[in-house]
């Protein structure tokens, strides 16, 4: 007997969840949007502009979140920096953010272009500065530096993208399936990029270029899942020409089930040992992904499918289904 | 039987290439280059993992074309004067030359005289005014010329062979960025910040005697030279050979200070020369010295090299120029070296990510372990689930990270921390094509087909699904790519590679495992 995780002849009706699950979903999104005005949407240096350091003390010294928050705001070197501790309080870590970095001393000072950028402040040296001298040796581990127009530029660079994967992936689908499967994978994929960003809103994390990347592999994941379960519809549909459309999606779900399960069974294990023991710098993008392949699993079971039925217009047979798709065109 | 053995074949030879390729990453560079089994080069680690300093320094060409109006007006009002024209006000706006007040008489003149300038267009002024502006060509030209003035000063300052920092690399972004790019563990970010600010010393001396070469200017003064004197030679630019020493007064006759600008430019036989202007002050000074100094060799000198040492034919105040047997290339060259003793126009640090070594080194340890684990994780599960189906699918896997990582390191590709993580999703996904496969022959099995058949049509049919699949995630893998910047990039390189590795292990050496077996064999039960 071949081991099996899901039953050959399971049958579930998913396609009947799928109004409860689009509620859900719509819910989901609705609550994280609201969420956004209360928190903020928080933007990582990356995409909001600003600088990040990671400082590290040397061995021996004592230090808390709150010796290095007085010392900065004693030195009055940075306007409002953020302090957090990094990773295990042992490491002696540091997270220092602040807005602004290297700077032009007086823009409008008449200077030459030499004596400009010599005389250009690094906001970098002073906290370090001010940190050697009110609390200790330390080493500068991370510097992460993003002027206004790099930030904007990353802001707008990182929508595009998202926009253009997604008009990509409506081309490609209408193209190798027909006009009547892209919109269910456009609104599959839209709904995983919406969800799993609102997820990251509600637990309040930021969104920097790791996140972007991650949303970015979840398109192509979460369609990846999508198209093989379409794949087999359209299949189903040429075998089967005379069941109820309904039938025919609930068998072709039920059938792909296993691989579904299957493949995002294995790259959650890969991304749970990256979260893991990926260390700090690649936890948010692991995390981003781990929701992400959840969601977008669920979404190609639960949406994606159930979707094709509402937009054919509810329960009708594959016969009048095509008449009308006919007819409209 | 033999065309499965030629594919066999084909695919270890494949994977012996790519495995030499793939260990040679873990073998010491030195050890690789002396030795001629391995390859020289491999995969290069991105700066977030070796550490090092990452800037894009912004260039603010708007000063340039700022300039560039100035010395158009200048010169325009210079020539106005010489013909008597009563020109009003010419002034610099931003982006524009404005000529306001003008006598309607004189108008017409100025229309001539500014006509002369291909350089110049009229736009539309306020009442009355007439606007010029930069033609879209020589703002291009001006945008050209400031890049190629900031990367030589730039390089100078950071990658000079000699002076500079080993391995760093200086080159151009897009429109007005430079990258400059310092691999870790040579040098602090302060001094890094202090060399970037390293200006150049550009001098020009009189040449007060010269030889071929040192030992034969030397042999000149049996006392040796005088103290207030030096010797500074000319070298080759390709052969890096001298090719002539001279004799120059220790103290700078005129300092590049002075000057405003130097450009490639054509006499009146199409020779190509190089102009030169000096501010006012320069001026002066540089007239009263190649006047007296008519017949004389004028050495041109950045950081103590000679670069070139012109006959002064006449006297030369604001505007000179070098003549020369140059080649068009040369002369180019020789006015970007004039110009690169200091920035001509500001920069500003507008992105920068550094990292220490030891982090970097961190993240490679932490990395790879979560790469270990993961690929154990997966091997297992597969093993488990599908039997011996299931070892093929992991001796695939196994020969897909071979090809990941053997393709990227024969294109020299860059590692980063994000490009692990995409190896790791590798890992993670590479396993879908397979499962597609063996969820289809299972099914194939289950409605009562024999191995043989269910195996033929179980690939049948995922081939398209299997192909579809991938496309789209290479598609969103691809975009990424155009729009990633640095490290994320290096993730939109292992996660495309690794897609196309996945599709072929999958489709060409799992197949292959089936045909060696059971391959023609009639076997009644099918371990999957």
């Amino acid at each position: 007997m071949p081991f099996e995780l899901i039953p050959p002849n399971t049958k579930i009706d998913f396609i009947g969840r799928g109004k409860l699950c689009a509620s859900l979903s719509v819910l989901l999104i609705l609550v994280s949007l609201a969420l956004i005005p209360v928190r903020g949407l928080r933007l990582g240096v990356d995409f909001a502009g600003g600088t990040e350091m990671q400082v590290r003390f040397d061995p021996g010294v004592a230090v808390s979140e709150g010796t290095v928050r007085g010392v900065l705001a004693e030195s009055g070197v940075v306007e409002d920096p953020a302090v957090v501790r990094f990773g295990d309080p042992s490491a002696r870590e540091f997270l220092v953010k602040f807005k602004g970095g290297e700077e032009v001393a007086d823009p409008t000072a008449d200077l030459t272009a030499e004596q400009a950028v010599t005389a250009s402040v690094d906001r970098v040296e002073l906290v370090e500065g001010a940190l050697v001298s009110g609390v200790g040796p330390l080493s500068v581990e991370r510097v992460d530096f993003v002027g206004p127009r790099v930030g904007q530029e990353l802001r707008s660079d990182g929508l595009w993208a998202l926009f253009l994967a997604s008009l990509a992936i409506l081309v490609y689908v209408t193209i190798r399936f027909s006009s009547r499967f892209a919109p269910g994978a456009v609104v599959a994929v839209v709904h995983d990029l919406l969800v799993t960003s609102g997820i990251w809103v509600i637990l309040g994390f930021e969104f920097d270029l790791r996140v972007l990347a991650a949303l970015l592999a979840i398109i192509g994941y979460s369609l990846n899942d999508t198209i093989i379960i379409y794949d087999r519809i359209r299949e189903n549909m040429e075998l089967r020409t005379k069941a109820a459309l309904r039938d025919v999606l609930n068998q072709s779900v039920n059938q792909t089930l296993s691989r579904t399960v299957l493949t995002s069974g294995t790259t959650l294990v890969a991304l749970l040992s990256l979260y893991f023991l990926g260390g700090e710098m690649i936890r948010p993008f692991a995390l981003a992904m781990l929701i992400g392949v959840v969601v977008g699993t669920y979404s190609s079971i639960y949406i994606a499918a159930p979707l094709l039925l509402m937009l054919e217009g509810g329960d009708s047979s594959q016969e009048s289904g095509k008449a009308k798709a006919a007819s409209a065109t | 039987m033999s065309g499965l053995k030629w594919r066999v074949g084909l695919i270890l030879v494949l994977m012996a290439v790519l495995s030499v390729v793939t260990v040679s990453n873990f073998v010491p560079k030195e050890t690789r280059q002396q030795s001629e089994f391995w390859p020289d080069e491999g995969l290069r680690l991105g700066l977030d993992l070796q550490g090092g300093i990452n800037w894009v320094v912004g260039v603010k060409i708007e000063e340039a074309i700022q300039h560039e109006l100035e010395f158009l007006r200048d010169s325009l009002v210079e020539s106005l004067a010489d013909q008597g024209v009563q020109a009003g006000s010419i002034v610099v706006k931003p982006g524009q030359l404005e000529v306001a007040g003008v006598d309607p008489a004189s108008r017409e003149q100025i229309r001539e005289a500014l006509a002369e300038y291909n350089s110049l267009q009229a736009v539309e002024g306020d009442q009355g005014a007439e606007n010029y502006e930069l033609t879209a060509d020589w703002e291009e030209e001006i945008r050209d010329r400031t890049m190629a003035q900031v990367l030589e000063v730039l390089r100078r300052r950071i990658d000079d062979p000699v002076r500079g920092i080993p391995d760093s690399v200086v080159t151009r972004q897009g429109d007005d960025r430079v990258l400059v790019q310092i691999p870790g563990g040579q040098i602090d970010r302060s001094r890094a910040r202090e060399l970037l600010k390293s200006t150049g010393f550009l001098e020009f001396k009189i040449v007060l005697d010269t030889a071929e070469s040192e030992d034969a200017l030397k042999a000149r003064f049996v006392g040796g030279i005088p103290s207030d004197q030096e010797i500074a030679v000319e070298t080759d630019p390709e052969s890096e050979q001298v090719i002539a020493a001279y004799l120059l007064p220790e103290a700078a006759d005129i300092t590049g200070d002075y000057l405003d600008d130097a450009r490639l430019n054509w006499d009146n036989q199409q020779r190509p020369l190089v102009t030169f202007r000096f501010n006012p002050e320069g001026g002066r000074i540089f007239g009263k010295l190649t006047e007296e100094n008519i017949g004389s060799q004028l050495a041109i000198i950045l950081d103590d090299k000679v670069y070139s040492a012109p006959v002064v034919r006449s006297r030369i105040s604001t505007n000179g120029q070098i003549e020369g047997r140059y080649t068009v290339q040369q002369a180019a060259d020789l006015a970007v070296v004039l110009r690169a003793g200091a920035l001509s126009v500001p920069v500003v640090i507008e992105e920068e990510r550094s990292i220490g070594p030891a982090l970097g080194q961190d993240s490679i340890l932490s990395g790879t372990r979560a790469s270990i684990l993961g690929l154990a994780l997966v091997l297992i599960f597969s093993g488990v689930y599908y039997r011996l189906s299931g070892l093929y699918a992991s001796v695939a896997l196994l020969f897909n990270l071979v090809m990941l990582i053997g393709v990227m390191s024969l294109f020299e590709a860059t590692l980063t921390l994000p490009g692990i993580a995409g190896l790791v999703l590798t890992v993670g996904m590479a396993v879908d094509a397979n499962v597609i496969i063996f969820e289809r022959i299972r099914e194939e099995l289950r409605s009562g087909k024999t191995p043989r058949t269910a195996i033929a049509r179980g690939f049948d049919k995922a081939n398209s699904t299997v192909l579809d699949a991938n496309c789209t995630t290479l598609i969103t893998a691809l975009i990424l790519f155009e729009f990633g910047t640095g490290p994320i990039k290096g993730f939109a390189v292992t996660l495309s590679v690794g897609i196309l590795t996945s599709v072929f292990a999958a489709l060409v050496i799992t197949r292959t495992a089936f045909m060696l077996y059971p391959g023609g064999r009639s076997v009644q039960k099918m371990s999957i």
